[in-house]
């Protein structure tokens, strides 16, 4: 499966078509908040008053797409949340109003699939649409579906990504749940921090995907994934992936690794870590926008970006290598649960 | 990846909704065309004086103690139907634990609510009303009962949860049975779950789709959505591993699609409804005429049984026997689709046809009735399930006899 | 005097309620469709407005179709509260 284009709206100004060149923003607080688009003609104002952020930035990354790309039979998202800030909006009126006459705006807003069918809508495509809501690995099922699809023939191109919001709601059961920290830290110390939890992000990836790869950014090898494994799991979960695919550790020229500076689930990375070969270089990509469930669509984006511009920002090297960016794993995993890798080969 | 298109067989099933807490209860149901809907005992809310419900007949503690979990303090409704009926489909299939603790097995289950059922807790937490956190942080999250089934049964494969509103579990089995075609499981369990909760009631209840009697599906009179709550899992197995064990049914075909035009109602033209049916149709390989059966979405809301039977009529040369077991069960949402699918397998494998309940004038112009009573030794080869949902997601599955 | 600050503060509720972000109450006329062209409200939006009546004005519509002769535009939707809030 071949990588055509990319939206991404993010804490980075990578709405630019030359980030990263524009440099690494640096933040200092506990939210990573994205940079978003002008809306205005593309989204009618009549549409754009409802959308909560989630959807809003899932429309600016996906919609550009979809309209400039006839092509596209099907759309396929990943979330965890969708648009949680509606949700919890919809549950303080049950709340407040003592379930009484209800606004369904936040309602219809708040499901996660709603994201799916306004890209639908607004694009008028009535191919294929699912929208996976797996939590850590929303992002890792949704490229597997899509991967599916193009493999048995039973699509050629398709727009598949993910969303995440920040919102107050999601703030509060992070940080009362240990997924935050409790204090604000400079992003750029974020990976040596001391201490447990992360900081939140946010944002929306886009992708046009093809069973085509002329003119193609990159080609999706493969993805894996596994839920609640042991360090020997997630290493044979690993190795079974590069072996279906007829590789070797020694293939890969470098690995995203999802450090958050969560000093307990921080591990998991380092562990594995042992297990590459010595010249594989090893990146971060957490420091550039805090962690979400679907932070994966991020590290995707920022491989395509890095081949495109064949170097390499100082910000994310935890390893440097003389190696070109062949052939990338991405590996993320979820609060130590949910681990996802995604092989990725450039076609630069 | 060589795409190896291997048969996709159902060898194991469990279900807990309104009319049984087991396969055999529901059959039972079924078959004596008796209704689930009545006044709700467990659910709490304002509503329920005014509305009825496709309750399940189980406390929450009466739950808990089937399952036998060691640690069930955190576990919401919503978790606990779900372990109930993947426990009742694990033991149907006869797999044993360590046969499904492994790599080539697969677990994907739907959810729209997930733990949105503790209401008040969440609004709780979500606001920080009280300074001490509920024990159910891990739980509001839709994919929470899967990573806890995951973690419980040491499934190492992939895992998914869907969320697609109302066909969300539909589109598990879809999912799932393309995951074992491709090679990329040998064993898929799917389905879904979801329970009562203030936050679908007032939902529904806010865009005025809620029925203030028990829902009449294709009644010219319906009048809207009853509101159920439930789990179904199916055990889907590949060619390859079976062995001798008995099937259930074979998964033939599906079809997805979108209809693109609003963000709560269908087309007046059916175009994501026929697109879905239509795809299943070419996906099992079959003309429209040899489907025997259709298990229809049957919301009972004005716009969904127009627009599935306008749909309906224009695919197929007259339209086939059809129902809505909705009319049972109420709209269980998430778990509608597997539910459904389930009730679809026990068609085709007793070749029986069940009432549809409570429609008593036909819609026009079609003027077809519903199944209207309980009809015994049928020939029932291929059988389709359709799930429609808000957002515009419409999917359709086409189950077949193991002959 | 009295029913112009009514239908000010209406129209106040309306841009609220239905997040008009950027329009101001001096853009919508007493006499505008708010189901015309120019405003482009829904069906959702109906709904929305059945429910600032309750909430602000104790008002409930019940049925609907009342609901589409009433929520005409300004002028229509102030005579009724006018009309139903009388002591």
């Amino acid at each position: 499966m071949y990588i055509k284009k990319v939206v991404c709206i993010s804490p980075q100004d990578t709405i630019k078509d030359n980030f990263p060149q524009t440099g690494i923003i640096e933040f200092d607080a506990l939210q990573c908040p994205a940079i978003e688009p002008d809306y205005a003609g593309l989204i009618p104002r009549g549409l754009l008053r409802r959308m909560g952020k989630a959807i809003r930035m899932g429309v600016g990354a996906g919609l550009p797409l979809l309209t400039g790309n006839k092509d596209i039979e099907g759309i396929i998202i990943g979330t965890a949340n969708g648009g949680l800030e509606d949700c919890i909006k919809f549950l303080n009126q049950i709340v407040k109003y003592n379930e009484g006459t209800l606004t369904p705006t936040n309602f219809v807003q708040s499901t996660p699939n709603s994201l799916g069918g306004t890209l639908a809508l607004m694009g008028q495509n009535s191919g294929y649409n699912v929208t996976h809501v797996n939590k850590g690995l929303s992002f890792e099922s949704a490229l597997m579906d899509a991967q599916m699809l193009i493999e048995a023939g039973d699509a050629k191109t398709l727009l598949v990504g993910c969303i995440e919001e920040i919102s107050t709601y999601n703030t509060n059961i992070y940080t009362m749940d240990g997924f935050l920290k409790k204090e604000a830290l400079l992003s750029s110390e974020l990976l040596n921090s001391e201490t447990k939890g992360t900081i939140n992000g946010e944002g929306a990836t886009m992708f046009v995907v093809d069973q085509n790869g002329e003119n193609a950014l990159a080609r999706i090898i493969d993805t894996g994934q596994i839920t609640h494994p042991n360090h020997e799991d997630l290493l044979e979960c690993l190795n079974a992936l590069l072996r279906r695919n007829q590789l070797e550790m020694s293939d890969l020229d470098a690995v995203l690794l999802g450090y958050n500076g969560d000093q307990s689930t921080d591990h998991w990375y380092k562990q594995l870590s042992h297990s590459f070969d010595e010249g594989t270089g090893l990146y971060s990509y957490k420091n550039l926008v805090g962690d979400f469930p679907t932070v994966s669509g991020f590290a995707l984006f920022l491989v395509l970006k890095l081949i495109e511009l064949g170097e390499i920002p100082k910000e994310m090297i935890l390893k440097g290598s003389n190696r070109s960016l062949g052939k990338v794993l991405i590996y993320n995993h979820h609060r130590g649960v949910q681990h996802g890798f995604i092989l990725v080969e450039s076609l630069a | 990846m060589q795409i190896l298109k291997k048969r996709v067989f159902v060898t194991g099933y469990g279900i807990v909704s309104a009319i049984g807490n087991n396969v055999e209860e529901n059959l039972n149901s079924l078959r004596a065309g008796k209704t689930g809907i009545k006044k709700a005992n467990h659910f709490q809310s304002k509503y329920v004086d005014e509305f009825s419900f496709g309750e399940v007949n189980l406390s929450n503690q009466e739950l808990i103690d089937e399952i036998q979990f060691e640690d069930s303090s955190d576990l919401t409704r919503t978790d606990l139907f779900a372990i109930k009926a993947f426990q009742e489909a694990l033991k149907y299939s006869g797999l044993e634990l360590n046969e499904i603790a492994n790599a080539e097995t697969a677990l994907l289950s739907a959810s729209t609510v997930g733990g949105m059922c503790l209401t008040d807790q969440m609004y709780n937490d979500a606001n920080l009303v009280i300074d001490r956190p509920s024990p159910y942080l891990a739980a509001y999250w839709n994919a929470a009962h899967t990573i806890l089934l995951a973690k419980q049964y040491g499934i190492k494969g992939f895992t998914d949860t869907i969320n697609t509103a109302c066909s969300s579990s539909a589109n598990t089995i879809m999912m799932g049975s393309r995951l074992i075609k491709a090679g990329r499981a040998n064993r898929a369990i799917v389905g879904g779950t979801d329970s009562l909760a203030k936050f679908t009631v007032n939902g529904f209840n806010s865009l005025q789709i809620l029925s203030s009697k028990a829902c009449q599906p294709f009644d010219r009179d319906r009048s809207g959505i009853t509101l159920g709550e439930g789990a179904a899992y199916l055990v889907l197995e590949s060619e390859d591993v079976i062995g001798d064990r008995p099937l259930l049914a074979e998964v033939s075909g599906y079809g997805n699609s979108n209809d693109a035009f609003h963000p709560s109602s269908l087309s007046e033209d059916a175009i994501g409804v026929c697109a879905a049916m239509n795809k299943a149709l070419q996906s099992a390989k079959i003309s429209p005429d040899q489907i025997d059966y259709i298990n229809a979405h049957g919301t009972a809301t004005p716009n969904n049984d127009q627009v599935e039977l306008t749909g309906i009529q224009k695919l197929f040369n007259r339209i086939p026997a059809y129902n809505s077991t909705k009319s049972y069960t109420g709209h269980t949402l998430a778990a509608a689709g597997s539910i459904e699918a389930i009730y679809s397998i026990l068609s085709l494998k007793h070749q029986e046809l069940y009432p549809s309940l409570q429609c008593k004038i036909p819609i026009e112009p079609f003027n077809q009735f519903p199944i209207k009573e309980f009809k015994k030794d049928q020939k029932l080869k291929y059988a389709m399930s359709n799930s429609f949902g808000f957002a515009g997601n419409c999917t359709s599955l086409i189950l077949s006899k193991v002959s | 005097m009295e029913v112009a600050a009514l239908k000010l503060k209406l129209k106040e509720q309306i841009i609220e309620y239905l997040n008009l972000m950027d329009l101001k109450p001096e853009d919508i006329t007493d006499e505008e469709p708010l189901f015309g062209p120019n405003l482009g409200l829904d069906s959702i939006d109906s709904i929305e407005l059945i429910v600032l009546l309750e909430r602000e004005y104790g008002l409930k519509i019940k049925n609907p179709a009342d609901g589409r002769k009433i929520l005409v535009d300004v002028n229509h939707i102030a005579d009724y509260i006018i009309e139903n809030t009388k002591v």
